[in-house]
């Protein structure tokens, strides 16, 4: 009999580790597209990954059971990508670099959704890159919050509770990464092409 | 642009998706209808919403991936690997390190003398001349740091006092040697000391000699240096009575005699006698106690020096300028 997610929970929190192998199933492509958007980096990513189900392994006797475990699991791996942004740009790293593994990172998913449409017209397949290299050029609040909002569908109250920050700094940062947005896209929202 | 649109504007984004409250959402409506600059503005953000719902590629890996990764951390789990905090731990250690050590060399380069050899280029010659430096000074109080073995005896002072006797003693008939420099001689190399001795017992034409001390008279028995002892017996001026001066006063009494040249016989030393190189030793003798009147068996304790030095004092200047009995070093 296939076990709840409480039920998983509870036997993690009780030293069985054979339950969490099915937490890592359910959330492992959750994690591994926040990891990789915010750090833009799919070695970050991976390590982010690791980071994220240690600490769901390692600090499940803390999780309050009256919170959402989605809730938990999404700040563990926003703060441990966002840990990693800061590492990354403390060691000094070049901007230029990050710049063009970030551009590589998105042609990357632009190929591989063309590949996956082949009758896409161009267009459309020109619009999908442009679009998520405007995403990938935000800063890492602004994006960060787009991604939780606009991508993953969390409401305002619990980005705010995810990312430690009131409500309003969450609307604040939203608007102005959609005004941003709007800009880096004008061409496309002028010419009307949706 | 006026005060409404402002406000309006602000609002825009949580207009769009429909989280401000009803009566929020209606004078916003309301200024919409009547405002072309905000409505646009409102239209724009739907249609950038709109293109990132519809044309914004999210990252995906595949199976294998995923795979790959499960089998990395169940390694993980099982091995307990350093997390990142370990690694982040290190990596600030290490970093702080380095810049230590770079700024303990711009120090060294930025007093480095110059017209002289550079300390950079030539630092290690520095630092071997200056350990070698320290450890030579070094040496004389580690030997008295290092603890005593069991017998009271310690072993780094034997190296050292057997190089001591090496390089101070001087090429004098063995008859005349000191009895002292004998025994230690017999005690670090057992090779040449027992000839000595037999030398020394050989010798003694008549019987032995005694030390004066006050009322009391130490005598030394017909073998007065015995394997790793000196053996002497107490005597007072009246054979019937205890001796005037309690010997338990001190601990130790110090003495010297006078050995007997060669082929003469041994001769009664005086005390406070002024001693001449190559005739005289001192014989410490510890362990005293009140009314011990048989036969005594007192080890030689050098490594007690507290106590030997006090007893020095009242000995004459003339016997601590004898190297080979007394080392100022030794004390």
């Amino acid at each position: 009999m296939e076990r709840t997610e409480a039920l998983l929970i509870a036997d993690l929190s009780e030293g069985d580790e054979t339950a969490l192998a099915p937490l890592i199933e359910k959330y492992k492509r959750m994690v591994y597209r926040l990891a990789m958007q915010i750090t833009q980096n799919h070695a970050d990513a991976e390590d982010v990954m690791q980071e994220t189900f240690l600490k769901v392994y390692r600090s499940i006797r803390t999780f309050r059971k009256d919170a959402a475990f989605e809730t938990w699991v999404y700040r563990i791996a926003v703060n441990a990508a966002l840990n990693f942004v800061k590492r990354r740009e403390r060691r000094q790293e070049s901007t230029i670099e990050t710049t063009a593994e970030a551009e590589f990172a998105v042609d990357l998913r632009y190929r591989a959704a063309h590949a996956s449409d082949p009758h896409v017209h161009a267009e459309k397949a020109e619009l999908r890159r442009y679009v998520t290299a405007a995403v990938s050029s935000l800063s890492m609040k602004h994006r960060t919050v787009v991604i939780l909002h606009e991508f993953e569908g969390l409401t305002h109250a619990k980005i705010a509770s995810i990312l430690n920050c009131s409500e309003g700094t969450v609307r604040s940062r939203l608007h102005y990464a959609r005004k941003k947005l709007r800009t880096l896209l004008k061409p496309y929202v002028d010419a009307g092409a949706i | 642009m006026r005060l409404k649109c402002q406000k309006t504007q602000r609002l825009l984004s949580d207009y769009i998706d429909e989280t401000l409250s009803e009566r929020q959402m209606k004078d916003v409506a309301l200024h919409l209808n009547t405002c072309r600059t905000c409505k646009r503005e409102a239209i724009d953000l739907k249609k950038t919403c709109y293109l990132l719902e519809n044309f914004y590629v999210e990252p995906e890996a595949s199976d294998a991936y995923y795979a790959r990764f499960a089998k990395t951390l169940q390694q993980r789990i099982d091995q307990r690997a350093p997390t990142a905090f370990h690694h982040h731990v290190r990596g600030v250690s290490s970093r702080w390190t380095w810049q230590l050590l770079v700024q303990v060399r711009r120090y060294i380069d930025r007093y480095a003398p110059t017209g002289f050899i550079s300390v950079r280029q030539n630092v290690l010659p520095y630092y071997i001349l200056v350990a070698t430096m320290m450890a030579l000074l070094a040496a004389p109080f580690i030997l008295k740091l290092v603890p005593s073995g069991e017998n009271g005896e310690h072993a780094l002072g034997h190296l050292y006092a057997a190089a001591k006797a090496h390089m101070f003693s001087t090429p004098v008939p063995v008859s005349r040697q000191p009895a002292a420099t004998l025994a230690i001689q017999q005690d670090t190399a057992m090779a040449q000391p027992a000839e000595m001795r037999r030398n020394v017992s050989r010798s003694r034409t008549t019987e032995a000699p005694t030390v004066n001390s006050g009322s009391d008279v130490w005598q030394f028995t017909d073998d007065p240096v015995a394997e790793g002892y000196i053996l002497a017996t107490l005597r007072t001026n009246s054979k019937d009575t205890l001796p005037s001066v309690p010997l338990d006063i001190d601990s130790e009494l110090l003495t010297y005699v006078e050995l007997p040249s060669q082929g003469a016989s041994w001769e009664y030393p005086t005390a406070r006698e002024v001693l001449t190189d190559g005739r005289y030793t001192f014989l410490l003798l510890q362990g005293i106690q009140s009314g011990q009147h048989v036969l005594q068996q007192y080890k030689r304790e050098w490594s007690q020096l507290e106590g030997f030095s006090k007893k020095l004092l009242d000995v004459p200047l003339e016997t601590l300028s004898i190297t080979e009995v007394y080392d100022s070093i030794e004390l």
